[in-house]
């Protein structure tokens, strides 16, 4: 393989999951060494024996889950939960957004403006306090309602940029070969748009998990909820929340390394 | 290159009982987007099995016109028929017209991540439900004779232009199609390339498909074209046989494209 451009490299690491990472990564650093030197003036007591704890404890002879661990339970489930659903409403408004029905744009475009112009926190907020109760939904289903219109409208823009940027050919093709307009988008314009999402849905996805964090606002259990809880129970608000924010960093690294190899795998000879 | 055999559609027996009618029909159709008119009436009648190569300057509207054919672009008005087939507002003729016919373009149009042998399956599958075996055993046979059957299970990626182009011909011909619409199939191809595909389409015309073939390639049109018409600025300039068309043509615009493609 060639060397490649240092402004190449650059541009592949700025679109990549990787981006979000080193931002992560160098603010921990600065966070660190702010904490550092605040502490150090504070004279603060730092005391990380004492969050194992929170993982698990053994009560009896028997491991018992702690609220760290619980909290993060909740916090996958919830992504996961909301990551299926916004995916699949991205891609009904995406397609709608594309198709010639006009009540299909004008519906997708009334949602878009909506979800991009309100704050996720107001979005949480009216999901738990007013459709919730006008559904009959619970906290976690009002939550995953939020998360989903929320991220849905990020989802249907990168499924929309990925099928526009299909070469015109392509439909013409398989419009020429007889294929139905679902046949096209099943079988020539999807696969070929989802590979080239890939690397956009990631980041989009370490978004959504940082954005479930937010619903702690509604005391939902999550891993941000039980790191307050208890920072504010124990006074380790520093090696709680350090903690917490490593957690974090250990979801999101394991999905940019399968976004890498799912890119790699898909990569359509050129 | 392997001679094409029985590629035709249509049984020999078929061609003597249907009478030498017109599969195509194209009257006074007219086609303008904003600022430009590109197709500005135009007609012809083409019969059962006969090869018409449309030549003309660029912009002329030959591809817009092809492509009104098969309903990618919708005429604002005329009318069109496709083997008896009206094509209208109807969802179901416009559907029926576009299996009935093939189109090759000039950019080829595979699907990159289909194999050789995944793209000329796909609409016998999906669109003529045939069965994965069936389909397969066609578009081997087809690939047979467009000499690539070794690249069955390539990428088109890997393939040349020439290669990639006979796939393409072979994708549409696996529709089984009554017409087959060429929009400058080689064109877009290395000068060493453009026989191969030539040759594939010379077998198709020798096998009896009705074609309407957009291309520049006079040795191509001398030898297989029925008919030859020049079109300009969206309409017919002059229709003729290839003799009379190249040696003796009636228009002085057709002289003068002709001296310059010469
Ligand atoms: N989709 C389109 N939108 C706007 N103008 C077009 C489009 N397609 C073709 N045209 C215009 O119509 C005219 C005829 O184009 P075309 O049919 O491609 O000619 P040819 O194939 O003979 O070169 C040209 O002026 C071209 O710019
Ligand atoms: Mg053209």
């Amino acid at each position: 393989m060639a060397p490649l451009a240092p402004t190449t490299v650059l541009r592949r690491f700025w679109r990549s999951p990787w981006r979000d990472i080193a931002q992560f990564v160098l603010l921990i650093v600065v966070v660190v060494w702010l904490v550092t030197l605040s502490s150090a003036r504070l004279g603060y007591n730092w005391q990380w024996y004492r969050i194992p704890r929170y993982f698990w404890t053994v009560r009896n002879g028997r491991p018992v889950v702690g609220e760290l661990l619980q909290g993060l339970g909740y916090t996958l489930q919830l992504s996961a939960v909301s990551l299926v659903c916004a995916l699949t409403l991205g891609l009904v408004v995406a397609l709608l957004r594309l198709s010639s029905s006009f009540m299909g744009r004008a519906l997708s475009r009334v949602y878009l403006e909506i979800t991009r112009n309100t704050p996720l926190v107001v979005q949480i907020y009216l999901a738990y306090f007013v459709l919730g109760p006008v559904l009959g939904i619970g906290r976690f289903s009002s939550a995953v309602l939020a998360l989903t219109l929320f991220e849905g409208s990020y989802m249907s823009e990168i499924f929309r940029a990925g099928i526009t940027s299909l070469h015109r050919g392509q439909w013409e093709a398989a419009y020429s070969l007889g294929l139905s307009t679902l046949d096209s988008y099943r079988f020539v314009i999807l696969p070929q748009a989802v590979r080239r999402l890939l690397p956009p849905l990631t980041s989009e996805v370490v978004s959504l998990i940082k954005n479930t964090s937010l619903v702690s606002l509604v005391s939902l259990a999550d891993l941000s909820m039980q790191a307050r809880v208890i920072a504010a129970d124990t006074f380790l608000t520093f090696e709680v929340w350090f903690t917490v924010a490593l957690i974090y960093l250990l979801i999101m690294v394991p999905l940019a390394i399968t976004a890498r190899w799912l890119e790699r795998r898909y990569a359509i000879a050129t | 290159m392997p001679s094409l055999p029985d590629i035709a559609p249509l049984a020999p027996s078929d061609a003597a009982a249907a009478p030498a009618d017109d599969i195509l029909i194209i009257e006074d159709v007219f086609k303008s987007f904003p600022g430009v008119e590109a197709v500005r009436g135009f007609s012809a009648r083409i019969r059962r099995q006969e090869v018409v190569v449309i030549m003309g300057p660029s912009g002329s509207g030959k591809s817009t016109l092809l492509r009104c054919l098969n309903g990618l672009e919708q005429a604002d008005s005329g009318l069109i028929i496709v083997d008896g087939i009206p094509l209208d507002d109807n969802h179901a003729h416009r559907l029926e017209i576009r299996q009935e016919t093939g189109m090759v373009f000039q950019s080829f149009n595979l699907f990159p991540h289909l194999t050789v042998l995944e793209n000329i399956n796909l609409a016998p599958m999906r669109v003529r439900h045939k069965s994965e075996q069936e389909a397969t055993a066609r578009s081997m046979e087809l690939l047979g004779m467009v000499g690539i059957a070794d690249k069955a299970s390539s990428y088109p990626a890997h393939l040349s232009g020439g290669q990639q182009q006979r796939v393409a011909i072979a994708r549409a011909l696996a529709m089984s199609p009554k017409i087959m619409l060429f929009d400058e199939p080689t064109s877009a191809l290395d000068p060493e390339m453009i026989n191969e595909v030539l040759d594939v389409m010379k077998d198709l015309a020798r096998a009896g498909m009705t074609m309407v073939v957009v291309t520049h390639e006079m040795g191509f049109a001398r030898e297989v074209a029925d008919r030859i018409i020049l079109m300009d600025s969206g309409s017919i300039v002059e229709t003729g046989t290839p003799d009379t068309f190249f040696t003796n043509p009636r228009e002085e615009r057709t002289r003068r494209f002709l001296s310059q493609i010469l």
